[in-house]
Formats: structure tokens, sequence, C-alpha cells
């Protein structure tokens, strides 16, 4: 079924820039050294269960934990494990399993997989997902029996499979459903629906893929549990906390997950890992990741095994004097340290040029490659010239002048600028909860928009950080009026990421 | 560009030593101005909008420029030195604060320079035009903190002042407007004075001027406000640009409408019937260029709809129950003055409070 389509308020369309990967698909070499961080995705860390220099295959499971919140985890290379040791992987020290790879690609199919056989009961494939890594990825992960995520399947009322591409770059969904695959993903649909029977599954498209989207809805007419929804594809339209409410109409409780409404949000790619595992019995160790932005040489996408590490997989193909961004252009982490690995939650690397020039009488140019919300340059009235984007940031600082572009694209319906100028002013008290500074999903959408170029979203998280830690607490406004599930766990410890 | 870069250069070595060191910030200013900035992003997000505070403030001058242009047309190239009176002055006020207070010039000077002139009776004496540019920058918006901070609308603060100050010469005096030829672009003023705008008459005689007349500007009135046909393009303009915020012009011209239309129909003799109100005066010039003033004006959707229907209502008000012609200038000043009172207003209805703890 397809529902009209929806959007919700604020929000801003990033249209055509340069650097888009292409529908090509190269599938890499196994890297001589893979790190694998014991915490990937949803969950908490895992012990490894392996020592140095034992022999190991891909896919074999190195760290697993029960009785925690967690999924296993796998070495993605055949060869012998160098050594274990923490390694601060993004602002986090987590242990990290660094295996010597003896480059041979067979890889260990998971155990209790059986070639073709038809039926398999739900608890096999819980079983499978749990065992293959599948079920830690997204936010929340995906709910099993092997506590793998705060609700069990049961809870579940909905599930959202996202393919929107609302950020300035993505991954291509014609790379990712080409051919047979787009079959793959209706057969990981159906896996979804076995595992969580209560559950209805929305589809949400980008409303202009009409290809994709009829496709899709011949593919899944027979299926009552599939709902097609197009939608507008403005930025954040991806993030749970816009995309729950935009197709379900409910409220979201910022500041906890989609999980907690019995709402499990997947991405695409996952629901082809969810085939992968049960159809073919692959445990998680590839991934596909797309090289965008125009500070690549090429901009492509990559099949790579997770733990490789970063300049493995953008050697020769990186540009001089570019700044590499992990996932997200507007939120992701800068990668300055290369010999990171990527980890399971990897989808994206971006590079984009370091401009730390001063253009000339830079204000009065046309600007018709430059990109801006208001249609100020010339580039607005011919959108089909590609847009450039570097890291300068295009004018000085200055006052706020109350034009209000904050307000206009907040997804999350505060107004930045005002909690903005009560923390710069260090007036910190219950007003904030009240105009919802705990509502802000951190997009970075204000920091863009703004023409003073004030770090809006930084303000509003140190406004967060003095209220919490004067003693204010979030959930007291959150929780009495929601009716939440898995609360327990969610204060058992488990740190969203 | 190279050159202008040395200079600059040179500049920066002069001043970095003794006395001169505290105009800095003229040079930054000079410096901002041709080169723009170095500066990258620190932390996410990566990547910003390539609008700036200077090309937000050029957009709003870009839209002046049919309504200046056809200014000089009209009342003769002594306009020119009107504005350029308004931009020294204005100048030398708002670099004196920014080098006692040490900080960056601001932008938003470039358009008060301009929009002020504008405001005025071609008439106008220039040491005139210079008081009240100064007057309007350093008590309209220097003492509340510069950008960003003032209540009152600078430009009309300083032509509110020489309004009250100097009657005679601001209110009595027209200047008939060059309408062949090359008109006003040759010469240097007109003689051909007249002590009657429509609005006058209008309150006088009863009398409509025709509204084609009144839309190309065939008519008396302040430099800037008669080509009304310029004003609503370079308005529209402003809005679709997003530059200005559609609410305010919207709501102030409907209502002005409204308020007009039911008070002619009750009182013929008093209100002027609304088209007439609409395109006489500077409703059109304020509702597009004054009232859209991000800073003065209210910031919530809804503080903008209700500044605009007080706006219309003030001004259909003190246009026909008091002893001045005009009343567009008042009500803005007015409405700046109220505007933190309805935002607060509105902040309050739309955040419902919290229990506390």
């Amino acid at each position: 079924m397809i529902t009209k389509y929806k959007t919700f308020k604020g929000g801003y369309r990033f249209k055509n820039f340069e650097g888009q990967p292409e529908d090509k698909l190269i599938e890499l070499d196994i890297p001589q050294k893979v790190i694998i961080p014991l915490k990937q995705g949803f969950g908490t860390e895992v012990p490894p269960i392996v020592k140095p220099n034992d022999k190991v295959k891909a896919g074999q499971i190195i760290a697993r934990d029960d009785n925690s919140v967690s999924t296993p985890i796998h070495s993605s290379v055949n060869g012998t494990v160098e050594e274990i040791k923490r390694i601060n992987y993004f602002n986090q020290e987590i242990n990290c399993v660094i295996i010597k790879s003896d480059k041979t690609t067979d890889i260990q199919l998971l155990d209790g997989y059986t070639l073709g056989k038809k039926k398999v009961p739900v608890e096999k494939l819980e079983e499978l997902l749990y065992l293959s890594g599948v079920t830690s990825l997204d936010k929340e992960g995906i709910p099993t029996r092997f506590k793998s995520s705060i609700i069990p399947p049961q809870e579940v009322e909905s599930i959202i499979v996202r393919g929107i591409g609302s950020e300035p770059y993505n991954l291509s969904l014609s790379v990712l459903l080409s051919g047979k695959k787009i079959f793959n993903f209706i057969y990981g649909l159906r896996v979804l629906n076995a595992v969580m029977p209560n559950a209805k599954i929305y589809l949400a498209l980008n409303r202009y893929n009409k290809k994709l989207i009829e496709e899709l809805y011949k593919l899944t007419a027979e299926y009552r549990f599939v709902e097609i929804c197009p939608l507008e594809p403005k930025y954040p339209q991806e993030y749970d906390e816009v995309l729950v409410p935009t197709i379900l109409g409910k409220k979201f409780p910022y500041g906890y997950s989609a999980a907690n409404l019995g709402v499990v949000v997947l991405s695409i790619q996952t629901v082809l890992h969810v085939y992968d595992a049960v159809a073919e019995g692959k445990p998680l160790i590839e991934r596909i990741v797309a090289l965008c932005g125009s500070g690549f040489k090429e901009n492509i996408h990559l099949k790579v095994r997770i733990g490789s590490p970063v300049e493995f997989i953008v050697k020769d193909r990186l540009l001089d004097n570019t700044r590499l961004v992990l996932n997200s252009i507007l939120t992701g982490v800068t990668l300055n340290n290369f010999s990171l690995p990527i980890d399971r939650t990897c989808s994206q690397l971006i590079a984009i040029k370091e401009n730390n020039k001063s253009e000339f009488l830079a204000f009065l140019r046309p600007g018709l490659k430059k990109d801006s919300y208001t249609r100020t340059f010339l580039g607005s009235v011919f959108p089909n010239v590609k847009k450039i984007f570097d890291t300068n940031i295009h004018g000085e600082k200055r006052p706020c002048i109350f034009c209000n572009y904050c307000e206009e694209v907040c997804p999350v319906n505060i107004i930045p600028h005002l909690l903005h100028k009560y923390v710069v002013n260090n007036i910190i008290g219950i007003h904030l909860i009240k105009y919802g500074i705990f509502n802000c999903i951190e997009c970075g959408l204000c920091d863009y928009v703004c023409p003073s170029k004030i770090q809006i979203m930084e303000s509003i998280k140190q406004g967060r950080e003095k209220l919490i830690s004067s003693g204010w607490d979030r959930s007291l406004y959150i929780e009495p009026y929601f009716n939440l599930k898995g609360l327990e766990e969610y204060r058992g410890g488990i740190k969203k990421l | 560009m190279k050159l202008i870069k040395l200079v600059i250069n040179k500049l920066y070595q002069i001043s970095s030593k003794g006395k001169l060191s505290k105009f800095k910030p003229v040079i930054d200013a000079i410096d901002g101005f041709f080169f723009g900035t170095d500066k990258t992003t620190t932390s996410a997000p990566h990547v910003l909008d390539n609008i700036d505070i200077k090309r937000y403030m050029s957009t709003v001058i870009i839209a002046l420029i049919p309504a200046t242009i056809a200014s000089i047309y009209f009342y003769g190239f002594r306009v020119i030195l009107i504005i350029l009176v308004s931009y020294i002055f204005g100048g030398i006020v708002e670099v004196m604060f920014a080098v006692v207070r040490k900080k960056e010039i601001h932008e938003g000077f470039l358009v008060t320079g301009l929009i002020f002139p504008l405001l005025l009776p071609p008439t106008v004496p220039l040491w005139v035009v210079a008081v009240g540019i100064i007057f309007g920058v350093f008590f309209g918006k220097e003492v509340f903190g510069g950008t960003g901070r003032n209540i009152f609308n600078p430009a009309l603060v300083g032509r509110l002042f020489i309004t009250v100050c100097f009657p005679a010469i601001m209110t009595t005096q027209w200047q008939q407007p060059f309408l062949k030829g090359f008109g006003g672009f040759l010469k240097y003023t007109s003689d051909a004075i007249t002590s009657a705008t429509p609005l006058i008459s209008w309150k006088t005689q009863n009398v409509i001027t025709p509204y084609l007349d009144l839309l190309i500007g065939k008519t008396a009135g302040s430099i800037g406000e008669t080509f009304r046909l310029g004003i609503i393009l370079g308005g529209l303009f402003l809005i679709w640009t997003k530059v200005a915020n559609w609410r305010i012009p919207f709501s102030y011209i409907l209502s002005v409408f409204i308020f007009s239309a039911v008070g002619h129909t009750f009182l013929p003799q008093k209100i002027a019937p609304p088209l007439f109100q609409l395109l006489s005066g500077g409703v059109l010039f304020g509702a597009f260029f004054m009232a859209t003033d991000p800073v003065t004006t209210p910031f919530t959707k809804t503080g903008k709809w209700i500044a605009g229907i007080m706006l219309g209502f003030l001004t259909v008000l003190i246009r026909s129950f008091s002893g001045y012609v005009e009343g567009v200038m008042f009500s803005i000043v007015l409405m700046n003055a109220f505007s933190p009172l309805i935002d607060s207003l509105v902040l309050s209805v739309k955040y419902k409070p919290i229990p506390q703890r």
C-alpha cells in the first residue's frame, strides 16, 4: 500500500552537490591487518573470547556476552590475533582485537545455518540474526530473544525502513538494490515480519524516486504488513526523532529512543544484511561504504571488510588538503587518525576540500555554485548547476540579528537563537526546559543556515550540560507523559551512541 | 586585487603599534569587505551556508536600488549628495563606537545609511541630514549595544528626531518631481516647490490623487517613497530571497486595507479609502523595508502577525485622527517598543509552563 506523501515542518533540502557517489561498486581487497572494536553499533562492549596468537577465521565469533544487551562480534579476516588493546575510538576507550590476515577470502558460515532449508522456525531465525551480528545495527538494534535490543520482539509495533537519502551525501539505493538484490531486500522484510509478527513495516522512501517506489510497490503488493511511505527528502528526515512523528503521527520522547515507543528504525543496508544472515548464513563482516564529496578522486561505492583501517580504504583515492568525515557532513566526526578502522555502522566516508583561503569580494559574487538556504545566490535560480561544499565558514562572526532562519529550519519546533542567547548569558533554569532545550536532536541545521555564523548547537549542548550538572533531570518531563517500553534496560547503563 | 592586499597588509603593519592600534577594527572591516574570511569550521557541522551578514545586507540594498534610482530621476542628483552625507556621518559614528568599544564594525549600518535619506523630504538641508543620521545611529543603535541589540529602528529614530526638532523643514516644503526626458539625472535640484503631498491634499481638501500617479511617483513626497512600483518590486524581491519575512508586510498591508475600508464606510470624510491609504505616504516603503527589520520587530511568527495588524491599525488611526498627516513612522517606532512584550506574550502562550520538581 502506498500512502500519500508526508513531510514535517522545518528542515532543508540539500540539492545537487558535487561529489555524489556514482552507481559503481568495487570490491576491495582484504587488508593486511584489521582492527576490530569490541563495541560496534548498539549494545555494550563485549569481552573477547580469543587470545593473542590464536588462529581465527573470517566470520568466527571473537567476542560475545550473552548476559548483557549486546551482539557478538566477528573476525572479518582469516589470520592470527596479534594483540588485544584499548584504543581511543571516537572519544571512547574501547578494547580492540588486532588481527593479522593471511589474505585468503573464504568465509566461515554461521553456526546452525543449513543450506537451502525452506521453513526455518522463528527461534532459529532470531539465532541466526543474533549470531551474524546484524542485530546490533542502527540506533537501537533489532530486537530478538537474545537481548540484542532494549525491548523483546513481541513488543515491536512498527518497523520503519529508511531509504530517503536526506543527507547532502547518501549511499546510492540503486547500488544497494541493483538487480536481484531487490528480491533479497523483500526476503529480508519477510524475515523481519516473522521475527516481529505484531509489527507493520513502513518503507520510508524519497518521493522523487518514483521508479523505486513503483517497483517496491509491485513486489510488496501481496504483503499486507508492508506500507510504502513516500517522503520529502528534507534533512533531517532520516532521524528517528523526525521519522516516527512524520510516519506514525506519534509524539516523540526526545532524548529516548524509538524503541521505547515500540518502533524499530532500520536502514536498507541492514535489511540486506538480514537476508545475508538468514538466507546465506553470512556473518556481518562486510559493508558497502560510499566515498562522497569532491575531496575524492573518484566517487564510488566500496565493499570493505569491517575493521579495515581508514588509510587502507582511502589511500590513493583522496586528494590533498581535504577533510575526511565519517557518515554525515553535518554531524559526523572528523577522521584525523587514519589508522582507526571502520566499524559496522559506517556507511559513508565524506571528503571535502579544506578552504582557508579568502575570496576576493566574496559577498558580491553571483554565486552560481554556492548553496544557501536563502535565495541570495544565483545557485538558487539554477538548481541544475552542481553546488560546492568546502570547510570555509563563508563570512565573519556577527551578533544574532533575529533573522529566524534557525527557527524556520528547526525540525523539532524550538527557537534555537533564543536558547543560544540564554545560554551565552548564563541564564540557566527551568525556562530552558520550557523552551525545549531537551528536544534538540543535534542535527546541526541551525548552525548551517546562520548568516551570523553562530555556533548555536554548541550553545544548546552546553546549556544542557549545565542544566544536568545543576540537578535538572529530563526524565521527569518525559516519562510521566509517555507509555515507554524497555526503560529498565535503558536505565541499566546503556549509553546512546 | 594584489594591490589592495598589499595596502591592507601595510595598514596592519602601521597600526600594529602605538596609538594607531585603536583603528584595527577599521582595517579589519576593510579587509573583511575585500577578502572575506579565511576561517574554517572546527567541528560539526563541517560545512556552512554561503550567506553572511554582508550578503544579507547587500541584498536589502539591491532591493532598494529601483527606488533610489527613481528618486534621483525625480529630484535631481542632489539626492546622491544627501545619501553621501548620510553614509559619511553615520559611518563616522559607527567607526567611533567600534574604536572605543574595540569591537568589529557591523554591516547593518550599510542599510541604515541608505534607508534614512530615502525617508527625508527632497528639500532637506544637508546639515539636517547629518544631524538626523548621527542622532539615529547614536541613540537608535549604539547606546543599546550596537547591531542586534537595538530596540528601535535607527533610521526611524533619526527621522523622528529631526521631524520633532525641525517641523517646518520636515513637513511643509515638498519638491515637485521631474517627469520629462532625463529628469533629474542632469539637474542638481528643482525650484518647483509645493506644499501639498497627496496625504496633505486629502487631509485639507479630501482630494484623492489618481492611483496610477501614486504608483509611478508623479506626486510629491519623501525622496524614496514615491516610486511605489519599484518599492513593491524590491519588497517582493526581498521576500523571495527570504531576507525579509513575508508575515509583517503582508499583515501590515492587509490590516491597513481592512481598517481603512471599515473606517471609510463609517467616516468617509475622516478616513481615506483603502487603496489610497496603501498607495500614499510611506506605507509600502515602511511595510517592505522598515517593518521587516528583523532586529526591532518580534521574532516569533505569531508575534509578526500581531505586529503587522497593530501597525495597520495605528497607521490608519494616526493618519485620520491626529495632527500629523502621516503615521507610518510613529506606528513603526511604537511597534518597535512593543515587540519584546509581544514576543514574551507569544512565547508564554506557545510554550506551556512545565510542572516544577
